[in-house]
């Protein structure tokens, strides 16, 4: 029943910079099964950018990928000829970003950009353009035929970024990656666009890879979140498990700190102190050991194995490595 | 007497009414958070108060003295009585200053010369818990939460009687939010501050403001202590908005009251009450236009407002 | 002071670490150096004439040969480097103060001197360089400062352009509108926040100007326009030399390399501190 639709293994990756090598992402491994939504949590310099860029091979030209594969479908992507990797961007693997401002060409009407997208496909015109229209609805775009015919500029931010999400569904993808899609936006249109995900991932029977810092939107939309810190995975789980069971300190310390889930007015909020280590120059064992509460001398030494404490349930943190079953 | 008197402000690009007539007042040392979506007006308030946006009608008075589109002759002496903070923690600091100069500019433009401004830049630095050798360094070396910091200082550094913020923790990390929070509310209750704070994030609302306002479509369509707009919304657009809060728990399946559409355009303004085409509780009776009342320090703009 | 030296310092390794930018320090460097200590490089008076060794080819004696009144042609190229340093740096310098500070007022000011400064610009603009030239040779006579003038003249505009469009862009950001908040004055704005965001542009503009302004010098001197007989200059060596081009060669090649030297030394340095100065640049590389 299920099947694997993307895997990511042991991945780590380096940029070449001048101060030296930058790990951004060391030994990640996760998947994603067919139509499952998985979300990626993490602060800014999590390597989230990288592993979506990875993923899609649209690196910077200073990215070496050190070690692992990433396959879809079976296939590794690292491997892949480009002419590949070409056909699959868009058709197979799709994606929204951040930004619903900057996503769309300015100076083509929505509907020929739609029409663009669709250069793979032998329908005739009117065909297309009528996708076009049924995709537009979709997401909940009202006359969607006499909007194909505006620009960008003259529809609203949510607008814009339920036509990315059209426009990204449009070939049908296997996987569809939406990188912080609801940053940009309001806490209104936010649960409007999450709920549209939700509908069309229904609909479309595609997986979702849905990236966000944002641990409410997580919570509602995905079936399993992987949580990232300084370039590595440090717990991933179903999505009950994460956020009532969670077994990282780094996991559970940013559950706490997010005053969505604080009722009464506090005179005090819960922080994580300290800083994200320095990638470049990354200090022996645990990352999070310097922020972390519950350090042991172990930690220092010894970089903790994402260890299977449950079926389906990971973490990397001595502290549960006892009743690791692996 | 009141810090800060906003009185029937309003403020046009062209035909363009961003404000139509927003009120409120903020009392000495208290915090007031003004609440809405994008584009209902919120940045253009304080702008106004502060003299950086225009404002064609309405009067604002800060310890009594009227300063609606005041010179900056008159401004700058009560500049030292009230700062601002900025959506962008890096991108509002001068790229090309050290924090030290970035935190001391107040004084120098102020024109306390007689002040040691090293102590001071490591005074600063200390109070918003920044090592000192930071002093030597330039905004694009900050991190976020860093940079956030720099301008708490650079706000405080006066010792203003009220703070401008500007989605004051837009930008910034769940873990290093509360960090701010914690920040400011210290130093509000060592300093006696108050503030007016913008911000579409309500989780953070509640914890940091005494009183709140909801704008829509540049107006306020409610006000009242947090605590019972929180537990007792009474406009519809209030509880959509606070119903529109994710929780980080997968189980927190809330009530949610899903708002139509997206918020009309300020050149085609709905008639009657403007909330109605969206609004998920509307009734004939909203095709009129409602009165802004106010009972028991609770302000209302709604003709069919939610029971209490 | 201690800051920006620093800062000159990262820009000049910077510079330095890229090929062509460390090609175009060395020929500045040199063209600079021979133009400051040209008294001390000539072997001899560069409008001394000597009759009896006219029209020479190289020899030892005379690097480059010797022209029509046998004076030394290497000791015209080194002397003419200085007077087009002379003429190109006040010039372009002049040129770019006075286009950045008319700049950052059109863009940072009121709307109606915005108006006027742009129709100031687009006057002078519309005038050609060599025609414009040409009148004020005709009122003054020629001479280096009359160069000078046309050349900073008709430049200032490209300059005031740029510098406006910078102003207009950084107007609205958040740290200008931080600094207002504070209460700062407009001359705070403009000369604390704005122009060390602005200058780096303008240098590279300026450095890219300098071959120009050469090679316009040149052109005004090879017309008879620019700088007077017998002052050596690199201009008027090419019009000698084009004229005696059948007797001796070595004329022209003594005009025409250092302004090709020149032109290209210039440009690779503006080239690579554009890309230098400008992160956004440099990161697409």
């Amino acid at each position: 029943m299920t099947e694997t639709l993307l895997e990511i293994d042991h991945l780590s990756v380096d940029y070449e910079t001048g101060r030296g090598d930058l790990n951004a992402l060391r030994d990640i491994t996760f998947n994603i099964n067919k139509g499952e939504i998985v979300g990626i949590v993490g602060e800014s310099g999590c390597g989230k950018s990288t592993l979506i860029s990875s993923i899609l091979r649209l690196t910077a030209p200073n990215t070496r990928f050190r070690e692992g594969e990433i396959r879809f479908k079976g296939q590794d992507l690292l491997q892949a000829p480009e002419r590949h990797m070409r056909d699959l961007r868009g058709a197979d693997i799709s994606i929204v970003f951040q930004d619903p401002m900057q996503t769309h060409n300015p100076v083509l009407t929505i509907g020929q950009q739609m029409l663009d997208i669709q250069h793979r496909s032998k329908q005739s015109k009117a065909d297309k353009l009528a996708h076009a229209a049924k995709m537009l609805g979709a997401v909940g775009i009202p006359d969607p035929e006499a909007r194909l015919k505006q620009y960008p500029h003259e529809f609203s931010g949510g607008m814009r970024q339920r036509i990315a999400i059209a426009m990204a569904l449009m070939s049908e993808p296997d996987l569809l990656i939406a990188d912080e899609p609801t940053t940009a936006l309001d806490a209104t249109l936010e649960v409007q666009i999450i709920e549209r995900l939700q509908e069309l991932q229904r609909e479309f029977h595609c997986a979702i890879l849905f990236i966000s810092h944002h641990l409410g939107v997580i919570a509602e939309l995905c079936d399993r979140v992987v949580v990232m810190y300084a370039g590595a995975v440090v717990e991933s789980g179903d999505v009950r498990e994460i956020f009532h069971n969670p077994k990282h300190p780094y996991t559970r310390r940013l559950i706490e700190c997010d005053p969505g889930h604080i009722k009464e007015r506090a005179r005090v909020l819960p922080t994580i102190p300290g800083e994200v280590p320095d990638l470049a120059n990354l200090p022996g064992g645990c990352i999070f050991r310097d922020r972390c509460d519950q350090a042991m001398a172990q930690c220092a030494s010894d970089v903790p194995p994402l260890d299977q404490l449950k079926e389906g349930h990971h973490a990397a943190c001595w502290l549960n490595h006892e009743e690791a079953t692996t | 007497m009141s810090l800060l008197n906003v009185v029937d402000l309003h403020t046009s690009y062209g035909p363009v009414n961003v404000l139509a007539g927003v009120s409120f007042t903020v009392q000495p040392g208290e915090t007031y958070a003004l609440v809405g979506e994008s584009g209902s007006g919120k940045t253009t308030v304080i702008r106004a108060i502060a003299g950086l946006a225009p404002a064609q009608d309405g009067s604002v008075t800060f310890e009594g003295q009227e300063i609606r589109g005041a010179p900056e002759k008159v401004m700058r002496p009560l500049r030292k009585d009230m700062a601002m903070m900025f959506q962008d923690p890096v991108g509002s600091l001068s790229p090309r200053l050290t924090i030290r100069s970035l935190i001391t500019e107040p004084y120098r433009i102020q024109g306390m010369k007689d002040k040691d401004l090293d102590a001071e830049a490591k005074r600063l630095l200390e109070m918003v818990n920044l090592p000192t050798h930071f002093a030597d360094r330039y905004p694009y070396q900050l991190s976020g939460g860093q940079a956030r910091r720099v301008g708490v200082a650079r706000a405080l550094a006066l010792e203003p009687k009220l703070i401008l913020a500007d989605e004051p923790t837009a930008g910034l990390d769940v873990s290093v939010q509360g960090e701010l929070l914690n920040l400011l509310n210290d130093l509000r209750e060592r300093l006696g501050l108050a503030m007016v704070i913008i911000t579409h994030n309500l989780s953070v609302v509640r914890h940091v403001a005494d009183r709140m306002g909801i704008m829509y479509l540049g107006r306020l369509v409610e006000e009242g202590t947090t605590e019972t707009i929180f537990n007792n919304p009474r406009h519809p657009y209030t509880r959509c908005l606070l119903s529109a809060n994710p929780e980080p728990d997968p189980d927190a399946r809330l009530e949610r009251i899903a708002l139509k559409g997206e918020p009309p355009s300020l050149l085609k303004r709905p008639s009657g009450c403007e909330f109605r085409e969206r609004c998920p509780f509307a009734k004939d009776i909203c095709t009129q236009t409602p009165e802004w009342e106010v009972d028991g320090g609770h302000g209302l703009r709604c003709l069919a407002p939610l029971p209490q | 002071m201690e800051k920006s030296r620093s800062e000159l310092g990262q820009i000049i390794i910077g510079v330095a670490r890229d090929p062509l930018g460390l090609m175009g320090l060395i020929i500045v460097g040199i063209i600079v150096f021979c133009a400051i200590f040209a008294a001390w490089i000539v072997p001899y008076d560069p409008i001394a004439m000597d009759i009896k060794s006219r029209m020479q080819g190289p020899s030892a004696a005379h690097l480059l040969g010797t022209d029509q009144l046998g004076r030394d042609t290497f000791s015209r190229v080194i002397a003419g480097g200085q007077v087009a340093l002379k003429v190109a740096l006040p010039a372009v310098f002049g040129a770019m103060a006075i286009g950045l500070t008319l700049g950052m007022i059109a863009g940072y000011g009121p709307k109606w001197l915005d108006n006027l400064l742009m129709l100031f610009f687009d006057t002078i603009r519309s005038f050609p360089t060599v025609m414009f030239a040409l009148a004020v040779v005709a009122l003054v006579g020629p001479s280096l400062q009359t160069v000078v003038f046309v050349v900073m003249a008709t430049s200032i505009p490209t300059y005031g352009r740029v510098a406006r469009t910078q102003t207009l862009t950084l107007r609205n950001s958040e740290f200008i509108l931080a600094e207002r908040s504070m209460g700062a004055s407009m001359s705070r704005i403009l000369g604390v926040h704005m122009l060390p965001n602005i200058i780096g542009v303008l240098a590279v503009l300026a450095a890219m100007d300098i071959p120009t302004v050469i090679a316009l010098e040149a052109g005004l001197s090879f017309l008879g326009l620019g700088v007077k007989p017998p002052t050596p200059s690199w201009g008027a060596l090419l019009k000698d030399g084009y004229s005696l081009i059948r007797q001796t060669p070595w004329l022209v090649v003594g005009g025409g390399l250092p302004i090709i030297l020149a032109t290209l030394g210039f440009t690779f340095l503006g080239e690579s501190l554009r890309d230098v100065v400008d992160p956004k640049l440099r990161k697409q590389r």
